[in-house]
């Protein structure tokens, strides 16, 4: 043959055998997905993670699931770091609002209308649009945490005051603190320090006193345009100070140090999920069984709680969509919410989980069910909460802690601060 | 040798150093000048020219962090100094134990920043930290002190707790300095009758000056840019009253998610710096031109 | 030196003693809290010495994580770019003192300003950077990352030591026939030992205690190092705070080694390299 014909012919079918064996080994590479959520640094999650990706690799051979490791306080550091190369992690628990706005997740619609209706169920109408930004679904949800009211059985009985009739309303929990409170022990932790747990259960305390922190599409904000909030909030800020029935030192009180006065008897009560009450047994065991639960105190009726979401969703980097959302779904199966709550006590947010003999083995689990029945999903939805709750929020809180004849000032700049804020998008 | 072939042979001892930091270094740098100039959100960045330094500079939250920021170092690095001089002094004194003593005083150095950073934390807990606990046993407090929840407290706290980390450096510098310094010259001012302070004065300080100068550079730059210690224990707070720039830029660009204006500020502070370089060194050779005349 | 009277000795003393308690009682702390069971870690009042002091902790936390495995990626980090580090720093310093000895100063604050940017500035950047030539997940992004911090006091040090060797040296060795780089390892890099040493603890230093680099370049974990393993122990909601302590008694120990083993040509390097500028 001659040979400037047979040199083209010979690198064609060289480029077509490279072609076919380079698409044959694809085909046979694994498809792997990253997994990233604050969660899977949680010690007593971990069991329950690792089997969840045994379990599912083994019922889908061809995808793999690499979790990825961060510590919980720099997840959103990583992500946005990794998103803005468009490498991120397939599969993530983010703050949804945010992380959609911001062109970082991709739309799930298409996956979930796909779904037949038996899957689609268990999800009500309002769990749901707590994963949506601008009618589209951006994540499914997977586990909460519903906030209560915790106290300590022994310290309650101690100081004279009936478990079993735990404070209805705001003045009533008043009477309860001061008895509550005596030499080096309060009833309760203000939460001021920097975290968003501040802003949570400032929140819970407005929404009880029926009042609001925002209109209703987010525009303004009313933490002291509405009396009612103001009102709770001076409420709420005034158990601290001098004389009152929290402990000292509000301003640097989080979640970690809330738990801690909890475990060492220091507090009486305080506001948290139930993971919290995992957490007290852990620091101190001799605090097992030593809780109760009751909703907390509210001068309205039906006034919600607070439930913090997690959903999972997807990243807009991933290029495997359709194999991340087979994970998201397995994982969002019945086995897994029952063992997260059980293990971890993290809320189950499927619907069809209350017959379950599992949950229903658990009495404390059983209440936090009942009493998330009527809550408020948690992140509030708009673009700058993350910010907003951490930042500005928390602010106001330590300023009017610091200086509480100001708090009505405080709260008015707030509001003006915030509702620049909520417009500038 | 030829001036072109010494040229030559400087640049080809440079250029490894250089090409290497051209790559790493100012590309990050022209990155972050490069969005300053963007109003970035998420994955959309719009070319706003100077608009972000017009919001900053528009800011209170910027000036005032900007304060603290300088409240911060200065206090930090005049505090290192004083101390680690004070410290170097002390132990070149002594006799015996120098090297266990360098060695011992160079621990806060070699421990992360963050876990040293908590580890204060806990110390200065009010109800269950160390630090509480020994002063109402000694009876200096009647109760607990809550060092990180008031603003003027917190802020000596932090100043504290950076001091705690960087005196090992700044007194290994200067004992290192003293050590140095030719006996003679001690012995002369013995001679003439000088006591402790004028052999400080005209003895130990010449010599020392432009370690002094080392160190309190290095120093600076290490501290305006130092994140660890107060991200961990206060935040910033309380009521922002340990906001210093790198925690502001931190929280604006991943909390607030408003990477561009974020970039600003660090190119503001940048600038800053650079000014009051240019003056200090300034002043620094006119003192020089006097102290010459 | 001047007489110095037994009552300004026992003064000296005195200070010197309670400067050092405060400079290391952090670490005694973790050492304790590290040897304490997790349930006495908060107790109130705070224990010093504890009866029911053991290693479980340090059991378990080889048990549960792979420390081991941090560590050797901490020690292949910081070892690589302490001698990038040296390497670079080392021919840069010599060219600038040798060769363009105006310019040094120049060079050298220009390294030093554009330190000044807080590292969040410049993670996302960096990010994309290694992520475009392929290199995430990778010992080298962290050793190039940390070799560049390190770079800029190492250059300024080591000029400062290079000026203070005699220029007679160069030019004896090159007229014994050896060529520029020749004369520069075999004659005038072992007069700079102190210095490099130094140059090396530094850079170790800084490439062990860095966190936020490895936390954003590394998702695989087989590839974290010691910081990133101890952060990720900061669970939310139940924390080991023992095992915690634990981990950073172990971080801390390789520098603390280090340092003892080194600390005299840090000394005498610093001396040499920056008392005559």
């Amino acid at each position: 043959m001659p040979f400037h014909v047979a040199r083209p012919a010979v690198a064609a079918l060289a480029a077509a055998v490279a072609m076919t064996f380079s698409a044959l080994v694809a085909a046979q590479q694994p498809i792997v997905l990253q997994w990233q959520t604050a969660n899977l640094t949680e010690s007593q999650y971990e069991p329950i993670w690792k089997q969840t990706i045994a379990e599912f690799e083994a019922a889908n051979p061809g995808i793999k699931v690499e979790p990825v490791l961060v510590a919980r306080k720099d997840h959103w550091t990583k992500f946005v770091a990794a998103s803005q190369a468009r490498k991120a992690p397939c599969i993530v628990s983010v703050d949804l609002t945010t992380a959609a706005y911001n062109g970082y997740l991709m739309p799930l619609d298409k996956y979930w209308n796909a779904e037949p209706a038996e899957f689609r169920k268990a999800w009500s109408d309002a769990m749901l649009s707590s994963a949506k930004w601008k009618g589209q679904l951006y994540g499914l949800p997977i586990w909460g945490g519903t906030y209560a009211e915790i106290y300590n059985r022994d310290l309650v009985v101690k100081a004279g005051l009936d478990p079993a009739k735990p404070p209805k309303t705001f003045d009533e929990y008043l009477a309860w603190g001061r008895k509550l409170t005596g030499s080096d022990q309060w009833a309760t932790a203000v939460l001021g320090g920097k975290t968003d747990t501040t802003t949570r259960v400032l929140l819970m305390w407005i929404w009880a006193n029926g009042g609001e922190a925002f209109n209703a599409d987010m525009s303004e904000a009313t933490f002291a345009k509405n009396p009612k909030s103001l009102e709770a909030i001076k409420f709420y800020l005034g158990f601290a100070g001098k004389g009152g029935i929290a402990a000292p030192a509000p301003t640097t009180t989080n979640y970690l140090e809330q738990t801690n006065l909890y475990a060492q008897g220091k507090i009486a009560t305080m506001r948290n999920a139930y993971w919290a009450v995992a957490k007290v047994v852990g620091d101190n065991p001799a605090m097992a069984g030593k809780s109760f639960v009751a909703a907390p105190p509210a001068n309205v009726p039906n006034a919600p709680t607070l439930a913090t979401v997690t959903a999972s969703s997807i990243s807009s980097s991933c290029a495997n969509p359709d194999a991340a959302w087979k994970f998201i779904k397995f994982d969002a199966g019945r086995k897994w919410a029952v063992a997260r709550a059980k293990v971890a006590n993290w809320m189950p947010l499927r619907n069809d989980l209350a017959d379950d003999p599992e949950i229903k083995a658990d009495p404390m689990l059983l209440q936090y069910v009942q009493i998330g029945q009527n809550a408020r999903s948690y992140p509030l939805p708009h673009p700058v909460w993350a910010e907003i709750a951490a930042n500005d929020i928390v602010d106001a809180v330590q300023k009017a802690l610091l200086a509480p004849d100001k708090t009505d000032e405080i709260f008015r700049d707030l509001d003006a601060r915030l509702t620049k804020k909520l417009r500038d998008i | 040798m030829t001036p072109r072939r010494r040229r030559r042979a400087g640049l080809a001892f440079v250029a490894p150093a250089a090409a290497f930091l051209a790559a790493v270094i100012v590309f990050p740098l022209g990155h972050a000048f490069w969005t300053s100039l963007h109003r970035v959100r998420g994955l959309n960045a719009t070319f706003v020219g100077l608009g972000n330094y017009v919001r900053i500079f528009g800011d209170d939250a910027f000036w005032h962090s900007l304060g603290v920021s300088f409240a911060f170092t200065a206090s930090a690095v005049v505090l290192h100094l004083a101390i680690g001089l004070a410290l170097a002094l002390v132990v070149n004194e002594l006799r015996v134990g120098r090297t266990a003593l360098r060695i011992l005083f160079l621990t806060p150095w070699m421990v992360a920043p963050a876990v040293g950073a908590t580890i204060w934390l806990w110390l200065l807990e009010p109800q269950f930290g160390v630090v509480n606990y020994l002063l109402r046993v000694a009876g200096i407090i009647p109760s607990p002190v809550a060092w990180l929840g008031e603003p003027a407290t917190a802020f000596a706290s932090v100043v504290a707790v950076d001091v705690w980390r960087g005196v090992p450096f700044v007194m290994l510098l200067m004992l290192a300095g003293l050590q140095t310094i030719p006996v003679e010259q001690y012995e002369a001012a013995a001679i003439d009758g000088a006591r402790a302070w004028t052999r400080f004065r005209y003895v130990t300080w010449p010599n020392l000056r432009y370690l002094v100068v080392v160190a309190t550079t290095l120093d600076l730059i290490n501290t305006i840019r130092h994140y660890d210690i107060i991200g961990v224990m206060t935040g910033g707070g309380p009521a922002g009253a340990t906001e210093v720039l790198p925690v502001l830029i931190y929280n604006t660009a991943f909390r607030g998610n408003r990477l561009g204006e974020a970039a600003a500020i660090g190119v503001a502070l940048l600038a800053i710096v650079l000014v009051l370089a240019i003056v200090y060194v300034r002043a620094a050779r006119l003192d020089d031109d006097k102290a010459a005349r | 030196m001047t007489r110095t009277s037994p009552a300004r000795t026992a003064l000296l003393w005195t200070v010197t003693i309670v400067v050092a308690v405060v400079m290391i009682f952090p670490f005694y702390w973790m050492l304790n809290t590290s040897l304490k069971p997790s349930a006495e870690v908060f107790a109130s009042p705070p224990t010093f010495v504890s009866s029911q002091w053991s290693l479980d902790a340090y059991r378990s936390l080889f048990a549960t994580r792979s420390i081991g495995r941090y560590f050797v990626n901490s020690l292949i980090v910081a070892l690589g770019a302490t001698a990038l580090s040296v390497v670079l720093a080392a021919l840069a310093a010599y060219g600038l003192t040798r060769f363009f000895p105006r310019g040094a100063t120049t060079f050298v604050m220009f390294l030093l300003f554009t330190k000044m940017l807080p590292e969040t500035l410049l993670i996302i950047p960096y990010f994309q950077l290694m992520s475009d030539v392929g290199l995430l997940n990778t010992h080298l992004a962290l050793i190039l990352a940390y070799s560049s911090f390190a770079l800029p006091f190492s250059v300024w040090m080591l000029i400062g030591f290079f000026r203070s060797i005699p220029r007679e040296i160069d030019e004896a060795a090159r007229m014994d026939g050896a060529s520029v780089l020749q004369a520069f390892v075999r004659v005038i890099l072992p007069l700079a030992r102190p210095g490099l040493v130094a140059v090396a603890l530094f850079t170790f230093l800084i490439a062990w205690n860095s966190y936020v680099w490895a936390l954003v370049l590394t998702t695989d974990a087989s590839m974290f190092v010691l910081s990133v393993g101890i952060a990720n122990m900061v669970g939310e909601y139940r924390v080991q705070w023992n095992e915690l302590m634990a981990a950073a008694v172990i971080a801390a120990l390789p520098v603390m080694v280090l340092y003892s083993l080194l600390e005299r040509h840090l000394v005498s390097a610093i001396t040499a390299g920056a008392v005559k500028g």
